[in-house]
């Protein structure tokens, strides 16, 4: 792809992107929600953020790009998140053990 | 502090005749800010790097690949570089710009901060919404909206130079990253724990198993689906839970299941 094209691309996905993230901010900003709706938007941040996971654990690749040992390494990074509530611990303790698994099997 | 109250943001840095006090307060904000995002910066180091080789390989030219840095969005730059030597240019876009569309969630659930924010501070502040600051800011109600701005901006100016910084990184060095340290795989971890610290209720926990039970399912659906999917059903789960946990507790509307 030549520099033009592609770079017009890349503005219409950053316009794109910024109107996701900008959007709702300025048209909520000075309008009543609904208290359902504010309710409901409570759920947002678990629910992204679960799916997230579950997204990047795949890397592209469907079901099949979830493997044992990455399950494991988030699984107990969620454990430890979950004792100590500090993510650095978390994210060690997760790499730490799909390091372990890599080394044993 | 009342939501009428003017945000008392007005003594500009460094006022000798201000309030040294509250200067200092809001000079330490910005740097509290930097220390807990750090934790949800480091597992975007690898990523960073990823997309750093991979625009040095992509199709298109390396400077127009690191102007992908206008969408400051990882997996769009990433899917951007990578799709050029494949994809038409309409596929490229609406394929790069689908995947931002959970932004749109974020959006939403982060309007009620906005709200108390003045309006240059919508516009600016929109674009560095990224994954990152909506886990680390959403949650943050315990702060007057003067200091909220501030440790929004000193986390979201952190992100947003770190990154690049990263990208930069990543394009004179990253190949030399061995695969086998399955460092791609720390974003993953850390928002698996992120979510884990953020459920506090079960409606929230319900919204968190079910938004990953509906994304698993859906993970064959193109252009990442999967996410929004699961945040809608996620979404929904949470809202049920909690609109039945409050009918529980109200016994003048009892529910009767015929």
């Amino acid at each position: 792809m030549s520099a033009g094209p592609a770079f017009a691309a890349i503005v219409v996905i950053s316009i794109v992107t910024y109107i996701s993230r900008a959007g709702l901010i300025l048209f909520l900003a000075d309008r009543q929600l609904p208290t359902e709706a504010v309710r409901a938007l409570r759920y947002v941040a678990p629910a992204v953020l679960s799916a997230l996971t579950v997204n990047l654990l795949a890397g592209g690749q469907g079901m099949s790009g979830v493997t044992g040992s990455e399950v494991a390494a988030v699984g107990v990074g969620a454990v430890v998140a979950a004792l100590t509530k500090n993510l650095i611990a978390s994210l060690f303790a997760g790499m730490v053990t799909i390091w372990i698994i890599i080394l044993v099997t | 502090m009342s939501a009428n109250t003017p945000p008392p943001a007005a003594a500009p840095d460094g006022d000798p005749d201000g309030h040294p006090g509250r200067d200092t307060d809001l000079h330490g904000v910005a740097k509290r800010a930097i220390r807990d995002v750090m934790p949800l910066y480091l597992p975007t180091i690898p990523f960073a790097l990823v997309l750093g080789v991979a625009i040095t390989e992509s199709a298109m030219p390396t400077a127009v690949g690191y102007s992908s840095n206008l969408m400051f969005a990882g997996a769009s730059q990433l899917a951007t570089v990578t799709l050029a030597g494949t994809a038409t240019w309409l596929t490229l876009v609406i394929t790069a710009s689908v995947i931002n569309l959970r932004h749109v969630m974020y959006s939403a659930a982060m309007s009620t901060h906005f709200r108390d924010q003045p309006t240059w501070f919508r516009w600016v502040g929109s674009f560095v919404l990224i994954d990152q600051m909506f886990a680390l800011t959403v949650n943050r109600t315990d702060m007057a909206p003067s200091v909220w701005r501030r440790y929004y901006m000193g986390a979201g100016v952190f992100l947003l130079v770190a990154w690049i910084a990263g990208v930069t990184i990543g394009m004179a060095v990253g190949s030399a990253i061995p695969t086998e340290w399955r460092l791609d795989i720390t974003p993953a971890v850390m928002f698996g724990g992120l979510v884990v610290m953020g459920i506090s209720t079960r409606p929230a926990a319900a919204a968190a198993i079910t938004g990953a039970a509906v994304c698993f399912a859906c993970l064959g659906i193109p252009n990442n689906g999967g996410i929004l999917l699961g945040a809608l059903a996620g979404v929904t789960a949470g809202f049920l839970a909690d609109r039945a946990s409050t009918r529980r507790t109200r016994p003048q509307e009892p529910r009767r299941i015929s």
